[in-house]
């Protein structure tokens, strides 16, 4: 079964404005005309934004957006099974953990992308995050990231931000890329600082991450360290608090919603950066499932809403794209969760998102539909979503997609119809 | 002068030098390091730590109490009506102060317990790191602790992931790495973390007994009887939850733990080894009072049958054929490769010479796998002594650093070393991922983290307790040549020891080790 796969999917991307309108044809004159600012602004590149979300540890498709109408989604998934999901379609629903993405939904600015998968088929998270970060068909297959190389093909002023302590490889790539995360609750000695500074000129290797650390500024976000690793145990005997209007907030923990509402301020405004990063685990659910995704989805949902806060009217500007490494197996696992699978779903969210449908073909769930037999197949591979963004969203030459940013993936076409 | 070598005995293979740790190197950095794989004298206090056992008891019984708790909490309504509990309060703020008082006494001592034995372990960890004299050793024993990462971001394994290092990786450092797999895979804190606890095999007893009991329930329901009166008011009956496989520790243990990624196992591997350790776990609730042993093999829920894993056909032998399996993984080329490697990569250089890791997985195939084989073909190889080779400093390399340079005063309580590692990103075993924290410059050397690193600096200076001004303690730890040039000046011309000290900790000839 294919759902709402868009018409202009096989038309191949053209940067000039003359064939993008020809293309957006079918549509008819009056829809043109009403995309025309946003092709504007993609035809330049100018003031976009992009906000990519990685949920590590595979994220199930299946829980986020039930196939409420299959019968073969019932015998699959049985106990496991989300029945009270909040309507989208008359196939798919939404996890009813996620109220706010559902009036994204219904105000066409978010879009869900139906079984897409990274080029890579065996089922460890890290190989495969590697293959979805590092931008090539394989784990390994570059030594930094698809995400940092897009920073270094934007214009000069163009930066980065990852929300990490450390550099994750998707972001890797361009020296206009910085990370940020809450700092230590010391005041830092500025003075220090700078009687440092002829010292680490002088490592080569050291050099341009000092210059970072003394323009960082961190005025804002103290309270976050509470030390999670200190109050081992604290939490121990008392069961999972699963209520949304807490999620993220664990004793002084720095979770989902705070680093979204952190790359938001970050990415705000002319100064603010034009691609972000925010990672999150969490998400590998053997057991325990429909506990611990509520509570994920919460704060999925509360993530969500905080970025649409703290973009403010950049918000219109906007694409956050939720991706993950892999999907997870069709069945329930014998511990009321699911093992390692293949294809998952995305999310695209954003003022800038032409959402409010459903994109991507939806390969079944019957038992020949399976990737060997257990896993929802992927039909989509995820770099053809990314380059689509890239591409239409953020104004990245075609050139510099094709070869640097996704090497050899010239069979991989772009998806249109995104934004 | 100190020639490289020392340097490198102390910094690349140790835990940064101890003042005068460096003269006692001396002529020798390899014998030095060779004579530290004897048994290491073991902490003190150690020995007073709650065992792995005596941890899952507390927790039972926390849960335990908890559940009874929530039981309470749902019976109010027929308890007023049966007016059989005259101290039932009927108002819901009148509940809730009942909910407060009704945490038991003995419950929130168990719940502090934890939580003191915990940070206590910590504490004495750190203590140990920063002041022992054999620290070659105790960087392997970190080194296995984050191969077999445990993260207590798991709340079910919270409490364990310490202990593990204590009971399973300590006593097997310097012995057969099949031993220190099959101590690991059978520890709590990892059949927890990976869900091998709630793993059954789908031919077992156990899963035989829920499918008959799952099919009389559908018969029942067919036929228009309840099977429970109680469900008969509510919902139609759920269906019976049939318990199955699960996958998680036995990929980890073929991807990270021995054969690698690449080591040329299948998805079939993968399963047949789930099922040939389906049954490990720990003691259920009502075995935790009497049981022994912290690992328990529950042959109701094992898989029963012959395996094969790569090829080779396991017969059915109960605990014996998991074990079996385990014993041949170690030993194949692929996990000699993946360990050389590994250890190759923490000590030497992000990006090891291959024909080092090449001899390493020699020598420990040849020994059959004896760890001290493959450490001494490490530390006697010429390539491991590169001068060229260095190694940025992870968060908690640069912390244990400070304190044996500074003989850092911990305090009482080491929840202020926690949260310092929390924040510099590297919070005590609490990795992402069941990969462990990574292990190359690239991930830890960003401006965020340098600036974080300067503020640490700050507050590790304030907790010197050694003598030594800052040139000095710079000659002691990073070799004459380090204050020859700029730092020693930097180092001469601070405005006291404390601002001294911190520009020490803060410099970049701090954070590597070469």
């Amino acid at each position: 079964m294919s759902v709402d796969i868009d018409a202009t999917r096989a038309t191949r991307f053209d940067p000039s404005r003359r064939r993008l309108l020809a293309a957006f044809g079918a549509l008819g004159a009056s829809a043109a005309l009403s995309l025309w600012p946003r092709l504007n602004l993609a035809a330049t590149g100018a003031d976009t934004r992009l906000l990519v979300v990685l949920l590590r540890g595979a994220m199930d498709g299946l829980h986020l957006l039930p196939p409420q109408g299959d019968a073969d989604y019932a015998r699959l998934r049985g106990a496991l099974a989300v029945g009270d999901a909040l309507r989208l379609d008359g196939h798919f629903g939404l996890h009813p953990a996620l109220p706010f993405a559902h009036q994204l939904y219904a105000r066409k600015q978010l879009l869900p992308v139906l079984a897409v998968a990274p080029p890579y088929r065996q089922r460890s998270h890290f190989d495969a995050q590697d293959c979805l970060e590092n931008g090539s068909d394989r784990p390994g297959g570059a030594r930094d990231g698809w995400l940092g190389r897009c920073v270094g093909a934007l214009g000069d002023d163009a930066a980065g931000v990852a929300v990490a302590q450390v550099m994750p490889l998707a972001m890797r790539g361009s020296e206009r890329v910085a990370t940020w995360s809450p700092p230590l609750p010391r005041p830092l000695d500025d003075a220090l600082m700078l009687r440092l500074q002829t010292l680490y000129a002088a490592d080569p290797q050291l050099a341009a991450a000092f210059d970072d650390a003394l323009q960082v500024e961190d005025a804002e976000m103290a309270g976050g360290m509470a030390g999670s690793g200190a109050d081992a145990g604290t939490n121990t005997g008392t069961p999972t608090v699963t209520a949304t209007a807490t999620a993220g907030r664990r004793l002084g923990g720095f979770r989902l919603p705070d680093a979204l509402a952190a790359a938001a301020r970050r990415m705000r405004g002319a100064e603010g950066a034009r691609v972000g990063f925010v990672e999150d685990t969490g998400w590998d659910t053997h057991r325990g499932q429909t506990q611990a995704l509520q509570r994920k989805f919460g704060e999925l949902d509360a993530g969500l809403r905080a970025v649409e806060q703290g973009l403010g009217t950049d918000w219109a500007r906007t694409v956050v794209v939720l991706a993950t490494e892999f999907g997870r197996t069709a069945a329930v696992n014998g511990s009321g969760g699911t093992d390692h699978g293949v294809g998952s779903h995305a999310l695209l969210a954003g003022g800038a998102v032409r959402g409010g449908r459903i994109a991507g073909d939806w390969p079944g769930l019957g038992v020949r539909d399976l990737h060997d037999g257990r896993d929802l197949r992927a039909t989509t591979d995820l770099r053809a979503l990314f380059k689509g963004v890239l591409l239409t969203h953020l104004g990245v030459p075609e050139a510099a997609v094709e070869s640097r940013i996704f090497p050899d993936s010239s069979a991989v076409r772009a998806m249109t119809g995104l934004v | 002068m100190s020639s490289p070598s020392q340097l490198s005995a102390v910094n690349r293979f140790g835990l940064g030098a101890r003042p005068g740790e460096l003269a006692e190197v001396a002529a020798d950095p390899r014998g030095w390091l060779i004579a530290q794989l004897r048994p290491a004298h073991v902490p003190e206090g150690f020995a007073g730590l709650p065992s792995s056992l005596e941890l899952l008891r507390i927790r039972g019984e926390l849960l335990r109490g908890a559940l009874e708790q929530t039981a309470a909490q749902t019976r109010p309504a027929a308890a007023r009506q049966a007016g059989q509990d005259d101290r039932m309060p009927v108002d819901a703020a009148q509940r809730r102060a009942a909910r407060t008082r009704a945490m038991p006494e003995d419950r929130r001592a168990g719940a502090r317990t934890l939580v003191r034995e915990g940070v206590r372990e910590i504490g004495l960890r750190y203590a140990h790191a920063a002041t022992t004299a054999q620290p070659f050793q105790e960087r392997l024993v970190r080194f296995w602790s984050n191969h077999f990462a445990v993260s207590a971001d798991k709340n079910a394994a919270r409490s364990q992931a310490a202990p593990m290092e204590r009971e399973a990786i300590r006593p097997h450092v310097l012995g057969n790495f099949a031993d220190l797999l099959l101590a690991v895979e059978t520890h709590p804190a990892m059949l927890l973390y990976l869900d091998n606890v709630a793993s059954v095999g789908e031919g077992s007893r156990l899963a035989d007994v829920a499918e008959r009991r799952a099919a009389r329930r559908a018969r029942m329901a067919a036929a228009g009887i309840d099977a429970d009166d109680e469900m008969a008011q509510t919902a139609p009956p759920r269906p019976v939850r049939v318990p199955g496989l699960n996958e998680n520790l036995a990929r980890e243990i073929l991807e990270l733990h021995t054969l690698g990624v690449d080591g040329g196992y299948r998805q079939d591997d993968v399963r047949e080894l789930a099922r040939a350790i389906s049954g490990w776990g720990t003691p259920g609730p009502r075995q935790l009072a009497n049981a022994e042993h912290a690992f328990v093999f529950r042959a109701v829920a094992h898989e029963p049958g012959a395996r094969t894993v790569l090829g080779r056909r396991y017969a059915e032998d109960g605990l014996e054929q998991g074990r079996a399996i385990l014993r041949d993984l170690a030993l194949h080329p692929a996990t000699a490769r993946h360990l050389s490697l590994k250890l190759a990569r923490h000590f030497v250089a992000d990006a090891p010479p291959p024909a080092l890791v090449e001899r390493m997985a020699t020598a420990y195939l040849r020994s059959g796998g004896a760890l001290p084989a493959l450490y001494r073909a490490m530390v006697t190889d010429d390539a491991a002594w590169s001068p060229q080779a260095r190694k940025f400093r992870t968060p908690d390399d640069f912390v244990v650093a400070a304190m044996r340079a500074g003989d850092l005063a911990l305090g009482d309580d080491a929840r202020g070393l926690l949260r310092l590692l929390d924040g510099l990103g590297q919070p005590v075993f609490t990795p992402r991922s069941p990969a462990g924290f990574p292990d190359t410059t690239a991930d830890w050397a960003t401006g965020d983290a340098l600036r974080k690193r300067v503020q640490a600096a700050s507050a590790l200076a304030a907790r010197m307790r050694s003598p030594l001004l800052p040139a000095e303690l710079a000659r002691q730890t990073l070799g004459s040549d380090a204050v020859g040039g700029d730092l020693g000046a930097l180092l001469r011309r601070a405005g006291s020891p404390q601002e001294g000290h911190a520009l020490l900790f803060a410099s970049p000839a701090f954070q590597w080790r070469v």
